[in-house]
């Protein structure tokens, strides 16, 4: 047999050319990358590396990575999909610049955002300000400050997942819905969501992802202060400064593996799911 | 009444896309609305449904006015052309749908959804998801699930349009089977026609946005009222006759007499023959065979009429006016045995049965000056409308001859106009239309009578003028301000004659208003209220026309299409 059991034939010729580039890339720009990481992470013995990584430190600052990560596309999920809704559905005036404007923080070098935010939200600045009298919440310098720079990094990923998915969702499954007695909150709940389901958990992934791994908007607005507003990377980078380059390896690899196996079972979830509900035929 | 639709009207963009519908369906009825795409069939059964809001006219189901209320709150059942099927249900809940949201108690559910899968015979099939089916097995779900709440109105939207012909004809005796068998209001929405005679109790034809006419389906098709319907349901051959002492006749000799008339020749109905002496019915011409097409059971010939023969209602598309007019036949088997015919050969025409179109409107001709001026008519937004939308033709003439043509004469408004209408009606014109040559589409008609004997004709020809341009109607009746009691009761009863009578007899509806004033003086003054409005004038004696006033109307400006009926003449016995 020419063809293994794994190919399936299709009618462009190229699966050896395709399947070699991908091998080359994925080695080239992640696999060999993370292995150097790897590798020097071994030069730690067992007990340092354990050390390290559970140092208390490390642990409150992953704590603030993930947990604010998590909020962060919680947020975007929810809020994300409004703005994703009201672009679909509704024709309004200035639909198409507000469209453009969700791809900014996409653009915007992060650094520049989170400038932006510490001016904003900062204890003098102009929404802090409020705030602060209104409500007596502070944003910079706390970990709000972080979930904040979070969100505004995570909302395009979100935006641009559940769009396609809402724009192919068919208009007459809500009217048949309605048709047969239900109510709009129903119709909602049973027939829109199950349809935009796996776009909208692939996009709070993507949110999710790129929150734990966010720098550059988060180190202006945190305040960075050790145990309370201090994020993983940023301790990355303290170690490295401190020419600890064992130890930011080690870091590193923490937030490798716990980011990967959560990214994995979100995947392997959808993939069932989608199994369950089969996306074939019209 | 099952349901009830009064004067439905939906426009987008200003557009009406269902233009005054009013429509009842009685309890248990099929009815199948027909119509090309883009007729405004769909955009009804929503509005039906409530998927849709109108923006004028009543909704009532069963009696309730359901107007405003949601397709939620009026518990139809809804099947579309898609399926709408539920992709992440199995095909047990995607039917039990209904019955989760009301709540409704497990075990009922199951004994429902039972009931309904043996209903559409698809019993066992409770656990598959909707992708595991057949397109044809998705609607057969789509109908059960429309059925589970037990609705009083089924709706169905081109149900068999993504489906294979063969798959088609089954699940459209199934579907009949099981409207019989519930005994449930049903209207399906078609384009096509062989559908709608399998199906239906009565047949809707839709076009551009109007429900032309309604009817049983044998009804429409040998009885059609309208050039569309008789040409939409079925082939059909409209060709220009002449109403004489000896009947319809079709020559062009015939054609002295005024009476036109619209007739309707099934190409099954045409009668071939060696010579005129062989034709048994009613002969229509000579002719030579074009072009022969063996079909199986029937044989489809076009037969070219010699130019001296019969006059096709539209001008033929073969693009060639100077040759006779095309006619399409179709015979069986044993008529082909008894006179095989060839390509080329002459042969005798008749006509076994042919139908008069109620309609008064058989054809225009334009009247005027000069050729340009005929032209500039013939392109005039309103009349250029009429013919295409009628189906009819527009002949043209240069200066009055020695009568009126035949059909109605169209006139140029303008400086002599009143003139010139008056010579037309003086010299035999049943009908006159006169329009000014930019004057956009009319969206108000008022319709006036100066006598009462004039009613029936003059709602005949505003009936057919407005099947065709989407306009709203006002039927005006006009009493002397000192009148008495019993003249204005008179007036009255008019008034809802006529109303009753536009509407039982040609399917017309429009607004009625009695005002007291003078005739003249009320007519220009709701001319005058919009910018786009048209008179319907119909008389039994042009001479009692105002002539000064109508010279006013005419000629004035902006002057206004003014169409006269002279219903003395449109009504008189043929002479012989």
């Amino acid at each position: 047999m020419a063809s293994s059991w794994f190919r399936q034939p299709s009618i462009l010729p190229g699966f050896g050319l395709t399947l070699g580039f991908t091998t080359f890339f994925l080695s080239a720009l992640v696999l060999l990358p993370l292995a150097a990481l790897i590798l020097k992470t071994t030069n730690l013995t067992w007990s340092e590396f354990l050390a390290t990584v559970l140092d208390e430190r490390a642990i409150a600052s992953y704590r603030l990575s993930f947990g604010a990560a998590f909020v962060a596309a919680l947020i975007n999920a929810i809020f994300g999909f409004i703005v994703a809704w009201s672009l679909v559905r509704y024709e309004f005036p200035g639909r198409r610049i507000v469209d453009a404007l969700i791809d900014l923080p996409f653009a915007l070098p992060t650094a520049v955002s989170g400038i932006a935010l510490a001016t904003v939200f900062s204890p003098t600045g102009w929404l802090g300000v409020r705030l602060q009298e209104q409500f007596g919440v502070q944003v910079a310098y706390t970990w709000l400050g972080v979930v904040v720079a979070l969100t505004l990094i995570g909302l395009p990923f979100v935006v641009r997942s559940v769009q396609p998915a809402l724009i192919e969702a068919q208009r007459d499954l809500e009217e048949a819905a309605e048709t047969l007695g239900a109510g709009p909150f129903y119709v909602f709940r049973r027939i829109v969501l199950p349809a935009v389901l796996p776009a909208l958990v692939t996009g709070f992934t993507m949110a999710f992802a790129r929150g734990v791994g966010e720098y550059g908007s988060v180190v202006f607005i945190s305040g960075n202060l050790p145990f309370k507003t201090e994020i993983t990377p940023l301790l990355i980078v303290i170690k490295l400064e401190q020419f600890d380059y064992n130890g930011a390896a080690a870091l590193g690899f923490g937030m490798l593996l716990v980011s990967f196996v959560m990214l994995l079972t979100i995947n392997l979830a959808q993939a069932w799911s989608r199994r369950r509900h089969v996306g074939a035929g019209r | 009444m099952s349901i009830a639709l009064d004067q439905v009207t939906k426009r987008y963009q200003g557009v009406p896309v269902v233009n005054d519908v009013s429509l009842n369906v009685r309890q248990g009825e099929f009815l199948v609305l027909l119509g090309p795409s883009g007729s405004g069939k769909s955009t009804l059964l929503r509005a039906i449904a409530g998927l849709t809001e109108i923006d004028h006219g009543r909704v009532s189901l069963h009696g309730k006015d359901v107007t405003h209320l949601t397709a939620r709150q009026r518990q139809v059942g809804f099947v579309f052309q898609h399926y709408a099927l539920f992709r992440h249900m199995s095909i047990g809940d995607n039917i039990e749908f209904a019955l989760r949201v009301r709540k409704v108690r497990a075990a009922e559910r199951v004994a429902r959804r039972k009931e309904l899968l043996k209903l559409v015979a698809l019993e066992g099939m409770d656990n598959r998801l909707p992708a595991q089916l057949s397109g044809g097995q998705q609607q057969r779900v789509a109908v059960a699930r429309a059925l589970a709440h037990r609705p009083e109105v089924l709706l169905m939207d081109e149900p068999f349009g993504a489906l294979d012909a063969k798959i088609r004809e089954e699940l459209r005796r199934t579907i009949r089977q099981i409207q019989r068998e519930l005994k449930i209001t049903t209207i399906l929405v078609t384009h096509d026609q062989e559908e709608a005679f399998a199906l239906a109790d009565r047949i809707g034809v839709m076009h551009q946005g109007r429900l032309l006419e309604c009817g049983r389906p044998d009804d429409l098709y040998t009885r059609p009222a309208t050039r569309f319907v008789s040409t939409f349901l079925g082939a059909a051959n409209l060709l220009l006759g002449y109403r004489t002492s000896r009947g319809v006749r079709f020559d062009a000799r015939s054609a002295e007499s005024p009476r036109e008339v619209v007739a309707v020749l099934r190409p099954e109905e045409v009668e071939l023959a060696t010579d005129a002496a062989h034709i048994r019915s009613n002969f229509v011409g000579h002719g030579v065979v074009e072009e022969l097409l063996f079909g199986g059971a029937v044989e489809r010939l076009r037969v070219r009429m010699s130019s001296d023969g019969p006059v096709p209602v539209a001008p033929g598309n073969d693009g060639n006016g100077s040759l006779g007019s095309l006619l399409e036949v179709s015979r069986t088997l044993p008529e082909q045995r008894q006179f095989p015919v060839t390509p080329g050969l002459r042969l005798a025409v008749g006509a076994r049965r042919i139908h008069i179109l109620p309609t008064p409107i058989s054809s225009f001709t334009v009247v005027a000056g000069s050729e340009d001026a005929t032209r500039e008519l013939t392109d005039s937004p309103l009349l250029a409308t009429l013919c295409t939308r009628m189906q009819t033709r527009v002949g043209s003439q240069v200066g009055n001859g020695h009568r009126a043509p035949p059909g109605m004469p169209v006139l140029a408004t303008g400086a002599g106009s009143a003139e010139a209408a008056r010579w037309q009606l003086q010299n035999g014109a049943t009908q006159l239309l006169c329009v000014p040559p930019s004057a956009p589409l009319p969206k108000h008609v008022i319709i006036h009578t100066l006598d009462p004997s004039a009613r029936r004709a003059t709602l005949a020809v505003a009936a057919s003028l407005l099947r065709h341009v989407a306009a709203e109607a006002v039927y005006l009746v006009i009493h002397p301000t000192e009148s008495l009691e019993a003249e204005r009761a008179m007036r009255m009863r008019d008034l809802l004659d006529a109303r009753s009578s536009a509407l039982n007899d040609h399917g017309l509806d429009m607004r009625t208003e009695m005002r007291p004033g003078d005739v003249a003086q009320e007519l220009q003054a709701e001319l005058a209220r919009y910018d786009d409005s048209m008179l319907v004038l119909g008389t039994a004696d042009p001479e009692s026309i105002r002539w000064d006033w109508l010279a006013n109307v005419l000629e004035g400006t902006p002057s206004r299409p003014v169409l006269i009926v002279n219903s003395a003449r449109l009504e008189a016995p043929v002479e012989a």
